[in-house]
């Protein structure tokens, strides 16, 4: 396939072609309460063509391989039209051409797991949690994608890679009068499947969250100084920042790119925020992105000041800045994106004990329950959260839900804690129509927000 | 009879095919340049079987027929047993879904009228990053099943969707339109967006409290969406549903008709059939504020000992497609119109808020009825908008707030690609966190 594939890039009439194509295998596996809803196997295909010509881009996603020559080549015909309606022609960065082979060989490779192996894992972890008191029902799912990609392009790039990853999440869902909570896990989110083993501790003490839920108190609404943990802090800095320094979601929009010029400070110095994909083990590990060039670490802010962003061919030579390797599609029905991989806030210098002593009034907001972004305005949830008073961790409040404006909630960061900690699933919707990447983590350490606006009753 | 099928007669106890094929053309422009030209022809085939009594499902795209049968018959070993038949042979209603000029259409035509409403725009707001994206699709379903369901629909969907964000920020206003025939620029809409736009020239926070909210048709879905969980077969049957034995019942304001509407003939999102082969029907879901029945799929409906509903749609809150497991879900929900204009209704508001979208809101607890969401939208002070929201939210419990419902507007409009038909909706008082 990579020959006939490379021989048809060649060979294109364009500027710039690459060709992708990918054989992927599923597995899902879920139970809903006591049933198990579903047990699939799933294997698909299909390829996505890109094409630069005349300075106009055109793209193409297709099922039956024996189409791909005509198929590219009517890609470029459009990409010709689009380039004869643009002044300012499209171009993409050079970037070395690849010939090789990534491929993954884990300790424990999910791939050479049974279906019934998994099928127990998940029924011994559904278990544990319906024979707990107050549990209505539950969501426990293990998903597992294993995709085999070949990229050709046109300037001689030739690379086989394989991403995958597999991991447990669910629901638990516990309820009392006309209360009714959930709380989410997770487990593993990268290519090692002995991620999900020996969870049960951890499991365990969620259920005891949901069941503590049942009695909180609503959050009250206002604007409070609050401290995020670190997953909800990952989230934070993936929904909020993260997406702004993402080349494509910049490159046409003048107002933003303006207020993001290298080298604006955007934070205090204890704020500084990478984005890794060699990061081994975490979900945004990969080694080549879906254009053919390989994932480097990017500082994004460094003590306060952006110095770096994330970008695909086109946009690095849009901004005139590095590449960074991340241009990535969920599957071949999409066109990459220029996504985040791994995100995370640098540690700071804080003690946890330090950043709850310095609140008289306000929230420790505790779990990611997920989040959307617009521009510079911000939403996300949280699982659960406590109140602050007088520098003591009180009561526990439920319904969380905050929102905020990125350039001045950054600046209001004012303490970061010395206790970086990753999440183990990873998930980013972006794009029209939505991709849902899992390979896509978070990380940070406590962080305190002098304010943010909450909404609540 | 597709012959995946027909192998799975002799293989098999039972089996459902859902095969679906799409041809796509979609023209992107941002900032008022043509950014790219996207063309898609995607095929895709889910099968469930049923064998010794357990379910089973796979999914794939060009697949050996073969490979998809043994997959599907491999989780069956594993599944649990099947507590449903798949659908028998029906009599499906006669729905117009499909235009052939809409199959005709081609780039250079998405180009021109996407032309055609930037150039419209831009003689009013030169200076704004105006994205723009038209798309055309041809589309032909299938669901057969070895009980006799053989459902085949063809279908056409046009869409045009154009916003930006206001200026300086990332709040966008975002307008859209879509039918199964070749659209024209709707200037009614196009004007809209206009003056939307620059009522976002100028920002005003309200001040913390209840205030009266109008819910515009972009976000019907803060109460759709609620309202859809609860009425969930599946919920309903895990009782996780705050809508548990509430049929009969008051739940809403009684100025508050849904109905699920997929036999409304050439509108998107009419179809004959659900994912399951299940012949559809127009259904009240909920008539004058009062529940009148929930939405039931092929698996809730076992759970609840009564027959689908024709309900049962391969969809998600975020995507869904032939791989997402039927669940169920409205197919073309409508929420009945009032008798006021919306824009009385602006005027008659000593203080409040009109909402456009809101952000966040997955992130709440919206199968229980709860939403607190970033407000997008404008507030209104003695009848007039004075700006655009900022730093505010809304939040609310469909069940409480939605009981006091002061006015449903007279205009309706299908705002984007997968929202229902909606009005402008007055809702007495929302909590609102602002100043």
């Amino acid at each position: 396939m990579k020959e006939k594939l490379a021989a048809i890039a060649a060979e294109l009439p364009a500027e710039y072609a690459d060709i992708r194509y990918e054989e992927n295998r599923k597995v899902r596996i879920l139970y809903e309460g006591k049933k198990l809803s579903e047990v699939a196997s799933t294997e698909s295909s299909g390829g996505h063509v890109r094409a630069y010509a005349d300075g106009g881009k055109a793209i193409s996603s297709f099922s039956d391989p024996e189409r791909a020559g005509p198929i590219a080549g009517s890609t470029c015909a459009s990409a010709s039209l689009a380039g004869k309606l643009r002044e300012k022609k499209l171009r993409v960065a050079d970037a070395p051409t690849l010939a090789d082979a990534f491929l993954l060989s884990p300790a424990q490779d999910p791939r050479r797991i049974s279906l019934k192996e998994k099928l127990d894992l998940v029924a011994h972890y559904n278990g544990i949690i319906l024979g707990e008191p107050d549990v209505i029902t539950t969501q426990t799912y293990y998903d597992e994608f294993d995709s085999r990609r070949v990229f050709v392009n046109s300037e001689g790039s030739a690379i086989e890679y394989e991403l995958l990853n597999c991991g447990i999440v669910g629901f638990i869902v516990t309820k009392k009068g006309d209360v009714v909570q959930r709380v989410r896990f997770a487990f593993g989110g990268c290519e090692e499947y002995g991620r999900l083993l020996d969870r049960e501790e951890e499991l365990k003490a969620r259920i005891a969250k949901a069941r503590e839920l049942l009695d909180a108190e609503p959050v009250k609404a206002g604007v409070f100084p609050v401290i995020l943990d670190p997953s909800e802090a990952g989230v934070f800095i993936h929904e909020a920042f993260g997406h702004l320094s993402e080349g494509d979601g910049l490159q046409n929009n003048p107002a933003f790119r303006a207020r993001l010029q290298m080298g604006t400070k955007l934070g205090r110095p204890v704020l500084s925020v990478s984005d890794d994909p060699t990061l081994e083990g975490r979900p945004g590990h990969f080694v080549v992105d879906d254009e053919g060039v390989r994932g480097v670490k990017t500082r994004l802010i460094t003590e306060g000041v952006l110095t770096g962003r994330l970008h695909s061919r086109e946009t690095a030579a849009e901004f005139g800045e590095p590449l960074s390797g991340n241009m990535r599609a969920v599957d071949a029905h999409f066109t990459p994106l220029v996504r985040m991989s791994n995100i995370f806030i640098e540690p700071g210098e804080s003690p946890f004990d330090e950043i709850i002593a310095s609140i008289d009034h306000g929230y420790y907001l505790v779990g990611a329950k997920g989040g959307q972004t617009s521009g510079d305005q911000f939403t996300f949830g949280s699982q659960w959260g406590y109140r602050i008073e007088n520098g003591k961790l009180g009561p526990m409040v439920r319904d969380i839900n905050m929102s905020g404006e990125l350039f001045s909630t950054l600046q209001a960061i004012s303490m970061v804690g010395d206790d970086l900690a990753f999440g183990e699933r990873g998930g980013c919707g972006k794009g029209s129509p939505m991709q849902t990447n899992r390979k896509s983590g978070t990380g940070a350490p406590h962080i305190k927000i002098d304010a943010v606006t909450i909404g609540g009753v | 009879m597709h012959p995946l099928i027909e192998t799975a007669k002799g293989t098999v106890d039972q089996a459902e095919l859902y095969w679906s094929r799409r041809h796509m053309i979609s023209v992107l422009y941002q900032n008022y340049r043509l950014q790219q030209v996207e063309e898609n022809d995607l095929s895709s085939v889910a099968l469930r079987v049923i064998e010794d009594g357990r379910l089973g499902s796979t999914y794939g795209v060009f697949p050996e027929g073969d490979k998809l049968l043994d997959d599907a018959r491999t989780a069956a070993r594993h599944g649990d047993p099947a507590t449903f038949s798949f659908a028998p042979t029906a009599d499906y209603p006669s729905v117009r879904a499909y235009d052939d000029r809409t199959a005709g259409v081609a780039s250079r035509d998405l180009i021109d009228l996407c032309e055609a409403i930037k150039e419209r725009i831009h003689k009013e707001l030169p200076d704004i990053p105006l994205f723009i994206r038209c798309q055309a699709e041809d589309s032909h379903l299938l669901v057969e099943s070895t009980e006799g369901a053989a459902g085949d629909l063809r279908a056409t969907d046009h869409t045009a969707v154009f916003g930006a964000p206001f200026r300086g920020v990332g709040t966008a206003i975002i307008k859209g339109q879509r039918s199964i025939s070749p659209l024209d620029v709707d200037e009614g809409l196009v004007d809209e967006f206009v003056e939307w736009y620059r009522w976002g020239d100028t920002t005003s926070t309200p001040s913390t409290g209840r205030l009266p909210v109008i819910l515009a048709p972009e976000a019907s879905f803060l109460f759709l969406l609620p309202l859809l969980m609860g009425v969930s077969g599946d919920l309903v049957s895990k009782k996780t549903s705050p809508l548990v034995d509430k049929i009969g019942q008051p739940i809403l304001s009684e100025k508050l008709t849904v109905i699920d509407d997929p036999l409304a003939d050439g509108e998107p999102g009419a179809r004959p059939f659900d994912d399951e082969g299940i012949p559809c029907a127009t259904q009240p879901v909920v008539e004058n504020g009062v529940l009148k029945d929930y939405l039931v799929d092929l698996q809730s409906g076992a759970a609840l000992g009564r027959p689908s509903n024709g309900h049962g749609f391969k969809t998600a809150l975020f995507g869904g497609g032939t791989e997402t497991p039927p669940t169920p879900w409205f197919a073309n929900p409508a929420i009945e119109a009032g008798e006021e204009s919306w824009r009385d209704l602006v005027t008659g508001l000593k203080e409040g808020l009109l909402i456009t979208n809101g952000m966040g809101f997955h992130s709440g607890n919206y199968p229980q009825g709860q939403f607190a969401v970033q407000a997008v939208g404008y507030h209104i002070v003695d009848g007039k908008v004075v700006g655009r929201l900022d730093k505010t939210m809304i939040s609310g419990d469909i069940y409480e707030d939605l009981r006091n419902v002061r006015a449903v507007s007279r205009e309706r409009r299908r705002p984007l690609t997968r929202a229902g038909t909606a009005p402008y909706v007055l809702v007495d008082a929302l909590q609102v966190t602002g100043k």
